[in-house]
């Protein structure tokens, strides 16, 4: 536990120059592309073999969903990272600006706090399903395997969110507005990337 | 415990928290005023996770991002454009008709609206139409893809209301086509009476057919999720990642557009959105439970039932409330969030879940582009360099088409449920 706590703050406290910070990013790009790539895939193998083959296995889709499940949490840290996350917020930006940024700083760290109890409460499930193991049907794990990702994913998002908080405080960084850039993708897109066709 | 509830979530919301914060701290807070353990919400909320048909909407997302990636959305773009260059406000139809099959491979709104307005309202404005007007069409046109399958917004529908997402999606076709409608004839009539666009023809430099021809592989990809789903080939589900491999093939093999930089940020963006709608889903559920277990909604038909049991009066403010919502707040998060508080009440006014699902998705549609809060407006006005009201003003009378059909297909559920009903569902 302590050991978490210093490499989180260690994480924390340089998390623009050291590399650390990059080599988490890293891990953590590639983990959920791998999850996706993977979710995705095993399900086309499955529909390959149902229609052509007549045959199915069903572990596939068992494990297809467990790593669409750790996709799935892993990506909720992904977006606290560029702070996607859907707010209401039209009314706020209308305050003086280090009224707006204070008070998102507030709830971001009741954030925080939400997300410690979920790891908890989560610790608490993963403790119950290791000492009574439930065996998932088609691959025989234990669900608390996969349980694991919930301390993961949530201690993860809290260290993201203190990022853009601590950039945003310490550094004046903004984080970039993740839905401009998918706006500007989808623009680029209708135009025909770099107009190379016409 | 309703207070508690509700207001916890408001009070959350208005601070400017994380709409997934607002839920579950609501939710977690009457567990902790009633002294009850919470861990099981959070068994409860895993489970709504771990469901095989959830996993249509990463697939489709992704297949979203490499449709445009694969020149997909483009080549959609250019048919429409062709197709409606001839009659009076041609390019205004254009536009109408391009969101409409743009939105429905993006899935989203606003990106639409970028898209459609960066390419056509240049060439509009080049035409003789009035930039404010054209930046109105396709910021009230930019959301009717989402309501056209594919449909992400019935995806998750489907899956919080548990209800057949292939009969969705059959719901959702009469409707869109109904609103596309509205905007197209009306688009029709003002260019008429004010002489817009009446020397678009002459652009026609390629033929229909050459333009087509060069679109097959992209006109054929509805046909392959769709008609997969409704031959009984694939699940919804298989259907996504059916159309994940076909983009890939298209891209890379036929049209040779595909880079490297498109597939990874494709899946990046897919990584970000659906991460950030599916926690929501996680807090939605628990709070959904939460509100079940109170049986909050039984409590507020019921109250509503002793005002009114004038369905048509109920359906009335609650569009009226949907749409003011969709200004405000995120398409699927808003989903998400209203249907189980909304639909166990209209179910208990004997209105059918599927047809409810159009109802509230169209209001969607509206929402995000209505004045003057929605933010299709907001985009259409940066790209267009129109000022907000200007466009408010010419977009109101699309607006108020768009929440005519809505009440209609309030009013008459079969519009919305005579193809599932054929189909079986």
């Amino acid at each position: 536990m302590s050991v978490c706590t210093s490499l989180v703050l260690h994480l924390l406290l340089d998390c623009q120059r050291d590399p650390q910070m990059r080599l988490l990013d890293k891990l953590e790009d590639y983990l959920c592309r791998g999850l996706l790539i993977t979710f995705v895939t095993l399900l086309f193998i499955q529909i390959i073999l149902r229609e052509i083959f007549n045959f199915g296995l069903p572990w596939i889709e068992e494990l297809s969903r467990f790593a669409f499940v750790w996709f799935a949490f892993l990506g909720a840290s992904y977006a606290a990272k560029l702070n996607a996350h859907n707010r209401v917020e039209l009314h706020l930006k209308l305050l003086p600006d280090a009224l707006y940024k204070s008070t998102i700083f507030l709830v971001d760290m009741v954030w925080v706090i939400f997300n410690g109890l979920i790891v908890y409460k989560a610790s608490q499930v993963i403790a119950e399903l290791t000492e009574w193991p439930y065996l998932t049907p088609a691959l025989g794990w234990s669900l608390a395997h996969v349980y694991y990702i919930f301390p993961l994913a949530f201690t993860l998002m809290s260290l993201r969110i203190l990022q853009v908080q601590y950039n945003r405080i310490f550094k004046n960084i903004e984080p970039i507005d993740a839905d401009q850039q998918q706006v500007k993708e989808s623009v680029s897109v209708a135009l025909g990337s770099g107009e190379t066709q016409k | 415990m309703m207070l508690t509830l509700f207001g916890l979530f408001f009070a959350m919301l208005l601070l400017g928290a994380p709409i997934v914060v607002a839920l579950g701290v609501s939710a977690m807070g009457v567990y902790v005023v009633n002294g009850d353990d919470f861990t099981s919400l959070i068994v409860l909320a895993y489970n709504a996770i771990d469901s095989f048909p959830i996993m249509a909407l990463p697939s489709f997302i992704l297949a979203g991002a490499l449709m445009g990636d694969a020149g997909i959305a483009r080549r959609l773009i250019l048919v429409a454009e062709t197709a409606a260059g001839k009659s009076h406000g041609g390019l205004g139809s254009a536009a109408i008709i391009s969101c409409l099959f743009f939105g429905s491979v993006s899935g989203s709104g606003p990106a639409t609206t970028a898209a459609i307005s960066m390419l056509l309202v240049p060439a509009m404005i080049d035409k003789g139409y009035p930039r404010p007007y054209a930046a109105s069409l396709t910021s009230t046109a930019g959301g009717l893809g989402i309501i056209i399958p594919p449909s992400i917004p019935m995806v998750i529908y489907g899956v919080t209301a548990n209800e057949s997402i292939s009969g969705l999606f059959l719901a959702g076709v009469v409707p869109g086509t109904l609103l596309a409608l509205a905007l197209l004839t009306l688009n029709y009539f003002r260019s008429r009476k004010h002489g817009y666009g009446a020397n678009d023809s002459e652009s026609n430099a390629v033929s229909l057919r050459q333009v087509v021809w060069d679109a097959k592989w992209s006109l054929m990809a509805p046909l392959v999720i769709l008609g997969g789903i409704y031959s009984g080939f694939f699940t919804p589900t298989e259907a996504a990642i059916v159309a994940v491999f076909y983009s890939l093939f298209v891209g890379v093999v036929i049209h040779r557009e595909s880079t490297f930089a498109g597939f990874k940020s494709a899946l990046e963006s897919t990584t970000w959105l659906t991460g950030r709608v599916l926690i929501i889903l996680f807090a939605a559920t628990a709070f959904g439970r939460v509100l079940v277990e109170n049986q909050i909604p039984n409590a507020i038909a019921e109250s509503i039932l002793s005002l009114t049991d004038n369905l048509y009066l109920i359906w009335v403010v609650v569009i009226a409330f949907l749409i003011v919502l969709g200004m405000f707040m995120e398409t699927l998060a808003m989903i998400l969030i209203v249907t189980p508080i909304l639909l166990p009440i209209m179910t208990a006014f004997g209105v059918d879940p599927m047809h409810f699902g159009v109802v509230l998705v169209a209001c969607c549609v509206i929402g995000f582009s209505t004045p003057p809060l929605g933010e299709n407006m907001f985009i259409a006005s940066s790209i267009s360099r129109a000022p907000l009201e200007t466009i408010a003003v010419k977009a109101f009378p699309a607006v108020l088409a768009m929440i005519a059909v809505v009440l209609m297909l309030a009013a008459f559920p079969k519009l919305s449920l005579f193809l599932p009903e054929l189909a079986g569902y």
